[in-house]
């Protein structure tokens, strides 16, 4: 019962806290799948809840739940499902979003620093054609870009610092989309019909700080997220238009606290940012502030 | 147990979460000025294999502003009905008008020639999928 006060009041606290702070399609928490669970276990659970607002009036609630198994001293498999539910003028629309599965292969470090790779797919639950009352929604209500996504990543470790490379490639779109902004009664957001998104390129550089008595850890990093292309959509003629300025880099900062209540338990606040973004963002992922809260156990 | 029903009515309420807000009320009918409008066109709806149903599109000329209506209108339902002005029987050339509403009435905008478009349709975009199709006839 202590758990389920626990979660429970990991989602009412980050409910109330103020926001967050990324744009992500899935690659901005791709990161995670990088960080080592303890060798000694071989399961990990992994509850967390995110807040973040939006552009306009577009409040995100959106908790998600991970399971990872370290199938041996390589190779570690992982899965997560999303659920967002995002609030404004539009009113309240929650729905599943995404399902991750993601497999990461360890190389034998040596001489302080270690390899690894990371390849992984995500599947949309919806096809971010999500309604309220007959009307069509921006895709900033929608819980899921309605892509079928490749990861493929790598990790270089050395001693307190972590870089990763990754890249998010939409394989298979099954985006129905159609929100045109003309019929909305708001120019608060681009006509997304039929939205074709392009593929992201991320490289993020963490640093670890632990206390003496292992209990606390800060990671402060740098997320570069470069949208490698125009995005585009069909217009009321049926006829395709790119969205100019939505090619380009975000940059964000990103700190993570964690305190480990035990050897199994911890638990982890994250807060992030954008300093720098793309001209025009249709996707949706317009975060100007992400606080997110996690809670894992391994077992 | 207390867990597992904390944990379904969470998810219950996870999942039923949608709720209307300024811009998805109930749209206000709106009326067609009857004695300040000329019918222009109009049209029956022939629904396709499979669907049932009936109705006829109007279009009207009002203060320069093209405007089209549904009446009668009753066909089958649908997840992602549009309401398209096309140059044929098909989805190839059109202009998509929005969702289908037959509550509401359709501005056609200023740079549509409608001598070129000389039927609409009721079409599911999401399963791409033709429900009916209405030639416009001039009046």
């Amino acid at each position: 019962m202590k758990k389920v006060f626990l979660i429970s009041a990991i989602i009412l606290i980050s409910n109330f806290a103020f926001a967050q702070g990324c744009s992500d399609a899935g690659i901005c928490s791709i990161g995670h799948g990088f960080q080592s669970t303890d060798k000694d276990v071989k399961n990990t659970i992994e509850i967390a809840t995110i807040f973040g607002a939006g552009e306009s009036d577009v409040k995100y609630f959106s908790p998600y739940i991970s399971y990872t198994r370290q199938i041996n001293d390589k190779i570690e498999l992982s899965t997560k499902v999303t659920f967002s539910t995002a609030s404004g003028s539009f009113g309240t629309r929650g729905a599943f979003g995404d399902a991750f599965l993601i497999g990461k292969y360890s190389f034998a470090a040596k001489n302080n620093t270690q390899w690894s790779t990371l390849l992984g797919w995500k599947l949309p639950f919806t096809s971010s054609n999500l309604k309220i009352n007959g009307y069509s929604l921006p895709l900033d209500y929608q819980s899921s870009l309605g892509t079928f996504d490749l990861f493929l990543g790598t990790n270089f470790k050395y001693r307190k610092w972590d870089f990763n490379a990754a890249l998010q490639i939409p394989v298979f779109n099954n985006n129905k989309n159609s929100y045109f902004a003309a019929y909305s009664g708001t120019d608060d957001f681009p006509t997304t019909n039929l939205f074709e998104r392009k593929s992201d390129a991320l490289f993020r550089a963490t640093y670890t700080l632990n206390t003496k008595n292992q209990k606390f850890s800060f990671k402060p990093n740098v997320l570069f997220i470069y949208h490698l292309g125009e995005d585009s959509f069909e217009n009321i003629f049926g006829k395709r238009e790119n969205f100019v300025g939505s090619e380009g880099l975000t940059i964000n900062g990103n700190l993570i606290s964690t305190y480990n209540i035990s050897e199994q338990k911890s638990i982890e606040l994250s807060i992030a940012a954008p300093f720098v973004v793309r001209d025009i963002r249709p996707d949706g992922l317009t975060r100007s502030f992400v606080l997110a809260l996690h809670y894992k156990i391994s077992f | 147990m207390k867990t597992k029903l904390f944990l379904l009515t969470f998810l219950t309420f996870l999942c039923s979460c949608e709720q209307e807000g300024d811009l998805t009320q109930d749209a206000v009918p709106i009326v067609v000025d009857q004695p300040n409008t000329v019918n222009k066109y109009q049209g029956v709806f022939l629904p396709t294999s499979g669907i049932n149903g009936t109705g006829i599109v109007k279009i009207y000329l009002e203060n320069n502003q093209y405007k089209l209506a549904l009446e009668n209108y009753s066909i089958s339902s649908g997840p992602d009905l549009k309401v398209y002005l096309s140059k044929s029987n098909t989805p190839t050339e059109f202009v998509n008008l929005g969702n289908l509403n037959s509550e509401i009435v359709y501005f056609i905008p200023q740079n549509v020639d409608l001598k070129q478009y000389k039927f609409v349709l009721i079409h599911c975009q999401q399963y791409n999928h033709l429900f009916a199709v209405a030639q416009l006839i001039q009046n």
